[in-house]
């Protein structure tokens, strides 16, 4: 019994029931189980082209978590990936068509991610700068600015004045000009697979991460604000510059993971570019409870069931937003056996005497 | 029409869906309750009703279907958080990200043949008070849900006003649950009937805008009028006046998308679709230090 209140376990029992329950809709959709299975483990695995894109994306997915388990270590929560991914985006985009056309990549490359994550880290920085000095929830408006950055998209690619490739004619489509060769994501050159180096890159930052938050100082004074912000301060650690750079630091991550979006083939800056990674990181964050192998595992799970999704669509007919509902699902299932779970792990370990009532602890996030 | 009523015409037509969606969150809020689900609740609303109305062919029963799709994701958000005592802001991202999904997915197996006609609402023009220049039209010429919506507003307001004896409950189990429950109200119970009755209100919301003023569902139909409608509330103080006034606002602020190039002033569309947001994000951050939310919102209650 106790094995199985153990969250690993909510967590992989919350992903089969959503499973299921997207085989039925596909079902509905007029898809059998057979089909719908092999449709997504096609999409998935099915060739090395899929497995390449799938592998992007998933680089885009550990990057987005990463961020947001650094804020929420430090009690924030980050809803604003998708403004962030939008923001690294148009920072790369603005840099990398601007550079002459034969800069060399190791010039080209870090110039782009670098403006990416420097314009990630000041989308943040709004919303922290808001949270520190006037107390104003970072939930609410990090998630308000990602209308404000997803519309921004839209601007700089619709105004020539802006990052819209040059109108030559009425088909001319609202994108901007590709990225100068050098400011490309190398391909790992596995053959006939599109997948980068962003997911070397991802994985170095995710052990990066790791450390930080486990090892080090910073991490611990990060974990300390978490749990008890009035202890933390008293112990001497600078609350609102912690704070401050744990949110920048979690916009500058998606800031990159945006840069690569639009580093990697079509190399262009389109709307919807972000497809929906931003919530989907957070989803991965939450569910990695900050464990970096958990968020590995997540992210890759997600990443190829979303690549799978839009397979499904292609060959079973069932719309890819079923991928979006099995994935939200997944967070309200297990948001709903967390706190549940937690509490007959409690029960079971010590039958203590009742205290009086008190109020329950928020799951997770320390408000 | 002069171009100012076309304005405050769209923009009441905005906001009234907003208002509906507002006032109801205000309750919940005080309560302690936090739905940010109700972008979620919106949608769902707007697109039960829409099926509603095409399936039985009455605008009156769809509205009553847009009420019943609010409730079902109210329900889901109140066993949540509630119950289960789940984190509130994470199941409400969630169940709006359900909703965007589940409403899309919906729409292509059940209104993609027959989404076209939908039996909709038609505007009333109230005899003489149509007539008043510049504000007639936008105040006076509503269809018969908007009434119903400004009704359902006003006695919200006015029964779990923060003078009422419900209202008093409602505040209480929102600013000390421990000290509520010690005093004999059933805390989770309040709380629950609460986030029922914004979800309700939500749907209703969501009909409004489907039934009276689109006249059709479209994915994604609310695009954010639900994460207003919350910010409406912070920035109203959670006081009923201040989330009306800040609720029109918004509504006039997304009325200016389309108002500005009928005026031939050349503004990107997309920068017009940012204002709302960005308007939101000031109104907010320049009230948060003056004004203070209910102590347990956000803080789920169990006796220990």
């Amino acid at each position: 019994m106790s094995r199985l209140l153990h969250p690993a376990a909510v967590a992989a029992l919350a992903v089969a029931a959503a499973l299921i329950v997207g085989l039925l809709l596909a079902g509905l959709a007029g898809a059998d189980p057979l089909t719908t299975v092999s449709a997504l483990v096609e999409g998935m695995l099915g060739t090395s082209y899929a497995i390449g894109e799938s592998l992007n994306g998933v680089a885009v997915l550990m990057l987005v978590a990463a961020g947001f388990v650094i804020a929420y270590r430090a009690g924030l929560v980050n809803v604003g990936g998708e403004g962030q991914l939008c923001a690294g985006g148009i920072a790369a985009t603005a840099i990398g068509t601007g550079l002459p056309a034969g800069t060399p990549a190791f010039v080209a490359l870090p110039a782009v991610l670098v403006a990416a994550a420097a314009a990630g880290f000041a989308w943040a920085a709004v919303p922290a700068a808001l949270r520190v000095w006037r107390g104003t929830s970072e939930i609410i408006t990090t998630l308000l600015l990602n209308f404000v950055g997803l519309a921004l998209v839209t601007l700089m690619v619709h105004e020539e004045g802006l990052l819209r490739q040059p109108v030559t004619s009425s088909e001319t489509l609202p994108q901007s000009a590709p990225l100068v060769e050098g400011a490309h994501l190398p391909e790992l050159g596995l053959s006939r697979s599109p997948a980068t180096v962003g997911i070397v890159v991802a994985v170095v930052a995710l052990v990066a991460v790791g450390i930080l938050l486990r090892h080090t100082g910073t991490g611990l004074r990060l974990t300390a604000l978490g749990h008890a912000p009035e202890a933390a301060a008293r112990l001497g650690v600078p609350v609102a510059r912690a704070r401050f750079l744990a949110l920048g630091g979690a916009g500058a991550f998606a800031g990159v993971a945006g840069g690569m979006l639009v580093a990697t083939a079509p190399y262009v800056l389109a709307e919807g570019f972000t497809s929906g990674y931003g919530f989907s990181g957070l989803v991965v964050g939450l569910l990695a409870r900050g464990s970096m192998t958990a968020l590995a595992a997540v992210a890759v799970l997600l990443g190829f069931l979303v690549s799978g999704g839009i397979n499904l669509q292609l060959v079973a007919g069932v719309p890819a937003t079923t991928v979006s509902i099995v994935e939200s699902l997944i967070i309200l299932f297990i948001a709903g056996s967390a706190a549940w779970a937690a509490r007959r792990r409690a029960a079971l370990r010590a039958p203590a005497p009742r205290p009086a009532a008190t109020q329950a602890e928020t799951v997770g996030a320390e408000r | 029409m002069t171009l100012l009523t076309q304005i405050l015409v769209s923009g009441i037509g905005f906001a009234l869906p907003l208002l509906v969606a507002a006032v109801g969150e205000l309750v919940s809020e005080r309560a302690g309750a936090l739905n940010l689900s109700l972008e979620g609740m919106m949608l769902s609303g707007a697109f039960t009703a829409v099926l509603g109305a095409v399936t039985t062919g009455s605008p009156w029963l769809g509205a009553l279907a847009g009420i019943l799709g609010g409730l079902l994701l109210g329900a889901a958000q109140a066993v949540l958080s509630v119950r289960a005592l789940a984190d509130q802001i994470v199941v409400g991202i969630a169940a709006n990200a359900l909703a965007l999904a589940a409403t899309t997915f919906g729409a292509r197996l059940l209104l993609a043949d027959r989404g076209r006609e939908v039996p909709a609402f038609d505007r009333i023009a109230i005899p003489v008070l149509h007539d008043i220049p510049v504000v007639g039209p936008a105040l006076f010429g509503q269809t018969p849900l908007g009434w119903v919506c400004v009704l359902v507003v006003v006695v919200t307001a006015v029964l779990l006003g923060p003078r009422t004896g419900r209202g008093l409950r409602i505040d209480a189990t929102g600013e000390d649950a421990v000290a509520a429950d010690r005093t004999g109200l059933p805390v989770r119970r309040v709380r629950a009937l609460c986030i029922l009755l914004t979800s309700a209100m939500a749907g209703l919301a969501g009909a409004q805008l489907a039934l009276s003023e689109v006249r059709a569902f479209s994915d994604n139909m609310t695009a954010g009028i639900g994460y207003l409608a919350v910010v409406a509330v912070i920035a109203g103080r959670w006081r009923a006046t201040g989330t009306v006034l800040a609720a029109v606002l918004f509504g006039l602020a997304q009325a200016l998308q389309y108002a500005l190039p009928a005026l031939g002033v050349a503004v990107p569309p997309a920068v017009l679709t940012m204002i709302p947001y960005v308007i939101a994000v000031v109104a907010i951050s320049g009230l948060a230090g003056s004004s203070r939310a209910p102590s347990c919102l956000t803080v789920p209650f169990a006796r220990a």
